[in-house]
């Protein structure tokens, strides 16, 4: 099925690199040990997997976890377009910081059995199935639980993990209604709607849910170097797809679209003309990143490798630029260092709001981009950092708002 | 997504899409059999050879099952902004449109894999 899909190849290239970065950083033995402690950490927000591990065992993961996507991907018989490119992008990024085999395989059955119970194929909820891995963390969190013998909280985890899974697709389904595809990280709404509950039920039961910040903040030529290496590589890829002439008028065609959910750029326009947009885009976050002197650590790498995969489903330089501009305005007018790893991350992955400025323009992305910031601080306490698209819930409720509001406005300057 | 809600979304996503240039005369026809059905749309609007080909173009985008059932279930929920023709392609057999002596017809053939619009009771 994805014998010939340049995105499917693309993105096993990807994978296997990484992979083999892995044990050429290290010495395997200290890989796999520093993989043990990844396996068995919490993972909840914000766990750097990168400091946790080190960096040999963090690519290790990162490439396992990216390859299971695309394993899932064809399983199921879906040829990767847009969305299931932004996806494995997206695990490949969270697996930098939450994401592992162990702690996502619960809730991927999970919307299994969810599709089976609806009378559904597993491919009419696989996008769902691979954004859901954002809720990782409950189930190595419960499987981490002090005063309960081991086995019986891995599988309480476990169990946890499924039934999450068997949730995720009747809220994400309910949840997209609310913003009306504003939001580009949907899934990421409806785990931290779902999180809220699981996580005052923790509390209630005097459970500790503090945040915590692992972050690392050492120099890595390696983690330095993987965004604008794969950054190159889309555009290069992006460009002798298409040639010259054709990738940069669809790259200008791509510019023209809102990117309100679902703008999967490789059918509106073409596969070559997103993979030049997705490498501009994650050029673009890097060179941010650089010049504010931040460290490429796992949570930002996971966050640029996610604009990376929304480069072909939703965001292009035109409509997040605003967004952009309004969490660096907040970030700044409030007096926070923007190499703080909440603006950093606000900034980069509160380019999910992309679409409000496609479609209503300039000031209210960047408006969009102010309250982001404003609000993702508090969410995180909110749902106890056991879902990993923090910035995503945060999203859905600005999308949610201001969509709420525009249309209001139109509806009453239509009538008049 | 139920029958009865899958034809009431797909009739409001049409729906939206025709009334974007005010139309004096729509008419909306609904043929539903035990294995599939056809829906049909007329208005009064003549539209150029164009904007037809385009709409027949998002009415039968590839075949996206991943999209369907999930993106797919926005159509119809939102009556203010513009309509998208692609979320109705997603969820139909094939949609056909053409020209009428007083303005344009979409055509809608929804139904399961056994599904024959050939063999449908009652003609077009």
């Amino acid at each position: 099925m994805n014998n010939r899909n340049p995105l499917f190849i693309v993105s096993l290239i990807i994978v296997c690199i990484l992979f083999v970065l892995a044990f050429t950083t290290e010495p395997p033995l200290d890989v796999l040990s520093g993989y043990y402690n990844i396996l068995t950490h919490h993972g909840r927000l914000i766990s750097d997997f990168s400091s946790i591990g080190g960096v040999g065992a963090v690519l290790l993961n990162v490439s396992i976890m990216g390859f299971l996507g695309l394993l899932i991907i064809q399983l199921a018989g879906v040829s990767l377009s847009g969305p299931t490119f932004a996806s494995i992008m997206t695990i490949i990024g969270f697996s930098f910081f939450g994401k592992t085999p162990v702690n996502t395989a619960p809730i991927v059955f999970g919307v299994y059995l969810a599709a089976k119970l609806a009378g559904k194929s597993f491919k009419n909820y696989l996008i769902i199935a691979l954004f859901g891995t954002a809720f990782g963390p409950i189930t190595s969190y419960v499987a981490n639980i002090p005063g309960l013998h081991p086995l019986v909280a891995i599988l309480l985890g476990l169990l946890l993990g499924v039934i999450v899974g068997v949730l995720l697709p009747s809220l994400a389904i309910a949840m997209l209604r609310l913003h009306e595809g504003y939001n580009l990280y949907n899934v990421g709404f409806s785990c931290g709607f779902l999180g809220i509950f699981i996580a005052s039920l923790f509390t209630a039961v005097g459970m500790e849910l503090s945040i915590q910040v692992e972050w690392n903040t050492t120099f890595s030529l390696i983690l330095t170097a993987i965004i604008p290496v794969v950054s190159l590589t889309l555009i290069i890829v992006g460009i002798s797809l298409d040639g010259i002439k054709k990738s940069i008028a669809g790259l200008r065609a791509i510019q023209k679209l809102s990117g309100r959910l679902p703008a999967d750029f490789t059918d509106l326009v073409s596969p070559g003309a997103a993979l030049l947009n997705a490498g501009l885009l994650g050029l673009a976050g890097s060179i941010y990143v650089m010049s504010i002197g931040a460290v490429f650590s796992g949570p930002v790498i996971g966050a640029l490798f996610t604009i990376i995969g929304f480069g072909t489903f939703g965001k292009h330089l035109k409509n997040v630029w605003p967004v952009v501009l309004g969490v660096l305005t907040a970030t700044l007018i409030s007096g926070k260092s923007p190499t703080a790893p909440g603006p950093l991350l606000a900034l980069l992955f509160g380019t999910s709001l992309a679409p409000i400025a496609g479609e209503f323009g300039i000031v209210p992305g960047l408006l969009a981009g102010i309250l982001h910031l404003v609000l993702v601080e508090r969410t995180v306490i909110w749902h106890g950092g056991l879902v990993l698209y923090n910035n995503g819930f945060s999203g859905g409720l600005v999308a949610t708002f201001i969509f709420a509001v525009s249309e209001w406005i139109k509806a009453n300057k239509k009538k008049r | 997504m139920e029958h009865k809600e899958v034809i009431v979304h797909l009739i409001g996503e049409i729906t939206n899409y025709i009334m974007e240039q005010c139309p004096s005369r729509m008419v909306i026809s609904l043929h539903n059999e035990a294995d599939g059905l056809h829906l049909s749309v007329m208005d009064d609007i003549h539209r150029n050879d164009s904007e037809l080909k385009r709409m027949e173009h998002d009415l039968n985008p590839k075949v996206r099952p991943e999209l369907s059932e999930y993106y797919g279930t926005m159509a119809g929920t939102d009556a203010i902004s513009a309509a998208r023709l692609n979320l109705i392609g997603w969820q139909i057999k094939h949609g056909y449109v053409s020209r009428t002596t007083e303005g344009t017809k979409v055509d809608l053939w929804i139904g399961s894999d056994r599904f024959d619009s050939k063999k449908f009771t009652i003609k077009e």
